[in-house]
C-alpha cells in the first residue's frame, strides 16, 4: 500500500508541517519542565531559553509537602472515580431501557438529555450554587459530585443508547422466553457486552472530570476538599512571583495526566471522535 | 407479577436514577436561571423573602445598554474564539489529518498523532498559568526573547491582550479538530481511494473529488463545535488574564462568573449573561437537529 510514489518535495513540506507543529505543540511543555529544576533566582538571572547549569530538585519536595499535593491529588481521584463509576452504571441503565424497552416517554426524556450535550456548564453556575447551599451540603464533596455526575450524563446516554440498540433483539428476546427479568437481562447480558462503550464512556468521563476547575472550585471553600486545578497558580502573584515553584507545582499537576494519556492514548482519541461528532 | 408491571417498573428503575439527577442539577437550573434574571434577586435567602421583585427586562436592558459595553467586549470576544477555530483551528486540523490518513509520511503517525492532540488532554487552568508566565510581565519569555531580538527593549503593556490568548487556544485546540477529521477520513473505503489511484488520480483530485465531499457534513459539525467551545471557554482565561487588563480579555462565561461571584455581586446581571448563553445553545441544538435530519447517519 505504502509504496506508492510521493515526489520529494511534497515529501519534504509534509514532514516539515508535521516536525513543526510536534515541535510547537510540546516545546512548551518540555519547557515548563526544565524551569521546575531551577531556582527562582536561577530562572530570573539566567537565560529563561538555557537549561539550568545545574539541576535543583529542591522545588519538589517543597510544593509537594509545603503545597499539600497530596491532599489535591487524593480529591482528584475521589472525583474522577465516584464520577467515572456513576456516570457509566446510570448511563448504561437509561440506555439499556431507551434501546430496549419500548415506551412512548422514551423519545421525550432521551431528547432531553441529547439536548444537554451542547449546555454550556457555566450558564447554569449560579442556580446550582444557590441549591447546593439551599440544600446544606455546600464545602463537601458531594456539592461537587452530584453536578459531575449530572454534567456527565449526556454524552453517556447518548453513547450508550446508540451502542445497546446494535445489539440484536433476538439475543434478549431468547432471554426473556427463558424467563429472565428485565433486570437480569441488563446486569448478565447487555451490562457486559457494553464493555467497550463503557471504557469509552469511563475515559471521556475521567479526563473531563479530572481537568474540571471552575465547579469544584465554587462548590468546595476549604483545601480539604480542592482538586488539582486549584493546587497551581498560588506561587505567582501580583507582588512577584516564585517562578521555580510554580513551575514546579505545574509540573507535579501535569504528571498524572500525562501518565494517563500515554497509557490510554489511542483509546482517548478514539472516545473523542465518537462522542464529539455528534451533538 | 405481571408482564406489564414487571416491564414498566423495570423502565422506572433503570430510568430514573439519571433521570432525576439530570433534571434536578441541569433541566431546572436552566429554567430557575432564566426566571431569576426576571427578578432583582441579589444573594440571600431566595424563598420567602420580600424584596425579591419581578423586573421583567430591566436586567436586561441595562446589560445590552450599560455605558462600559462590557457585554459587548465579552460577545465579542467569543467571535473572535469562533473565527479563531473556524480560520485556524479547522483549516489546521484538516490538513494535519489529511496527511496522516493517507499515510502521505512513511514513519511515525502514531507519534505525530499523540503529540499533536497531547495539549487536548492537559487542564486548562495549567495551561493558562503558565502561559501567562510565559508571555505577560518584566520577567516573562516573551520579554527575555524581545531583548535578544533588540537589548533596548522596554516592558509595557500589551495593546492588543486577546491576540496572546487566541494564539494559545489555536496551539491547544487544533489536536482536538484534526482527531475529529482523522476519525472520519478514515471512514472512506479505501477500496475507493485506490481505484481512483490505479485510474491515474493525482493527490489534489483525491483530496478535491474524493475526500473533501465525504466530510461535507462534518465539517459544518466542527463549526457547530468551535461554536460551542467557544461558550464553554472559560478555565483557560480565568488562569492566563483573569478577563484583564480591565475586561478586555473576558468572555460571556467569565464576565458571569465575575459578575456573580468576585467583588459586589450582581446576580441579576450574571443570570442575564448566562440567558444569553443558554439561548445561543438552544439555536446551537436547533440547528444540529435540523442538520441531523438533512445529513441523516451520512454525517458520522
Amino acid at each position: 500500500m505504502d509504496n506508492r510514489n510521493i515526489s520529494l518535495p511534497t515529501k519534504i513540506i509534509v514532514y516539515i508541517i508535521m516536525i513543526a507543529f510536534t515541535v510547537l505543540t510540546v516545546y512548551p511543555i518540555f519547557w515548563l519542565v526544565i524551569q521546575s529544576f531551577k531556582t527562582n533566582t536561577v530562572y530570573l538571572t539566567t537565560n529563561k531559553l538555557s537549561l539550568p547549569a545545574s539541576w535543583y530538585v529542591g522545588n519538589y519536595p517543597f510544593v509537594w509537602i509545603q503545597g499539600n499535593f497530596f491532599t489535591f491529588f487524593v480529591n482528584s481521584v475521589i472525583y474522577a472515580a465516584v464520577t467515572v463509576v456513576a456516570v457509566v452504571i446510570l448511563s448504561n441503565m437509561a440506555g439499556y431501557a431507551f434501546a430496549k424497552i419500548s415506551y412512548k416517554i422514551t423519545k421525550f426524556l432521551h431528547g432531553l438529555f441529547i439536548v444537554g450535550i451542547l449546555l454550556t456548564l457555566q450558564s447554569i453556575l449560579i442556580p446550582l450554587f444557590l441549591m447546593v447551599n439551599a440544600a446544606g451540603i455546600y464545602n463537601t464533596r458531594l456539592a461537587v459530585l452530584i453536578p459531575y455526575v449530572a454534567l456527565g450524563l449526556p454524552m453517556g446516554v447518548y453513547l450508550c443508547t446508540d451502542f445497546i440498540k446494535s445489539i440484536h433483539d433476538e439475543l434478549l428476546e431468547s432471554a426473556r422466553i427463558d424467563g429472565a427479568s428485565f433486570m437480569k437481562i441488563f446486569t448478565r447480558i447487555v451490562f457486559p457486552m457494553c464493555a467497550p462503550v463503557s471504557g469509552t464512556l469511563a475515559i471521556i468521563t475521567f479526563t473531563g472530570t479530572w481537568n474540571e476547575f471552575v465547579l469544584m472550585n465554587l462548590m468546595t471553600a476549604t483545601e480539604k476538599y480542592k482538586a488539582i486545578p486549584a493546587a497551581v497558580g498560588r506561587y505567582s502573584g501580583a507582588l512577584g512571583s516564585d517562578y521555580g515553584k510554580l513551575f514546579t507545582s505545574l509540573t507535579v499537576a501535569l504528571i498524572p495526566i500525562l501518565i494517563f494519556y500515554f497509557i490510554f492514548r489511542n483509546q482517548i482519541t478514539k472516545g473523542v471522535a465518537a462522542g464529539a461528532v455528534k451533538g | 407479577m405481571t408482564i406489564q408491571r414487571e416491564k414498566r417498573l423495570s423502565y422506572a428503575v433503570l430510568v430514573l436514577p439519571a433521570v432525576i439527577i439530570y433534571l434536578s442539577v441541569v433541566a431546572f437550573p436552566t429554567i430557575f436561571s432564566i426566571l431569576l434574571s426576571l427578578t432583582n434577586y441579589n444573594g440571600g435567602a431566595i424563598f420567602g423573602n420580600p424584596e425579591i421583585q419581578f423586573v421583567g427586562l430591566k436586567s436586561y436592558v441595562w446589560m445590552f445598554t450599560e455605558p462600559t459595553g462590557n457585554f459587548y467586549t465579552a460577545l465579542g470576544n467569543n467571535l473572535l474564539i469562533v473565527a479563531v477555530s473556524v480560520f485556524g483551528q479547522i483549516p489546521l486540523g484538516f490538513i494535519l489529518a489529511y496527511i496522516l490518513s493517507r499515510k502521505l509520511i512513511s514513519k511515525g503517525n502514531s507519534f505525530f498523532q499523540t503529540m499533536i492532540y497531547l495539549p487536548n488532554v492537559i487542564s486548562p487552568i495549567i495551561i493558562g498559568v503558565l502561559f501567562n508566565a510565559i508571555i505577560y510581565g518584566r520577567n516573562s519569555v516573551l520579554m527575555e526573547v524581545r531583548r535578544l531580538i533588540n537589548p533596548d527593549a522596554v516592558f509595557t503593556l500589551n495593546t492588543t491582550p486577546m491576540v496572546p490568548v487566541l494564539v494559545v487556544i489555536l496551539w491547544m485546540f487544533t489536536g482536538f479538530y484534526m482527531i475529529i477529521f482523522l476519525a472520519n477520513l478514515q471512514r472512506i473505503d479505501p477500496a475507493i481511494i485506490e481505484a481512483a489511484r490505479i485510474d491515474g488520480a493525482k493527490e489534489g483530485r483525491i483530496l478535491w473529488h474524493i475526500s473533501l465531499p465525504a466530510l461535507s457534513g462534518v465539517i459544518v459539525t466542527t463549526a457547530i463545535l468551535a461554536i460551542s467551545g467557544s461558550l464553554k471557554t472559560f478555565d483557560l482565561i480565568y488562569a492566563m488574564t483573569s478577563g484583564g487588563p480591565a475586561g478586555q480579555t473576558r468572555v460571556l462565561s467569565l464576565y458571569m462568573y465575575q459578575s456573580a461571584f468576585q467583588g459586589a455581586p450582581n446576580y441579576p446581571l450574571a443570570n442575564a449573561i448566562s440567558t444569553v448563553m443558554v439561548l445561543i445553545s438552544i439555536v446551537l441544538i436547533v440547528i444540529t437537529r435540523r442538520l441531523g435530519k438533512t445529513f441523516g447517519s451520512k454525517e458520522e
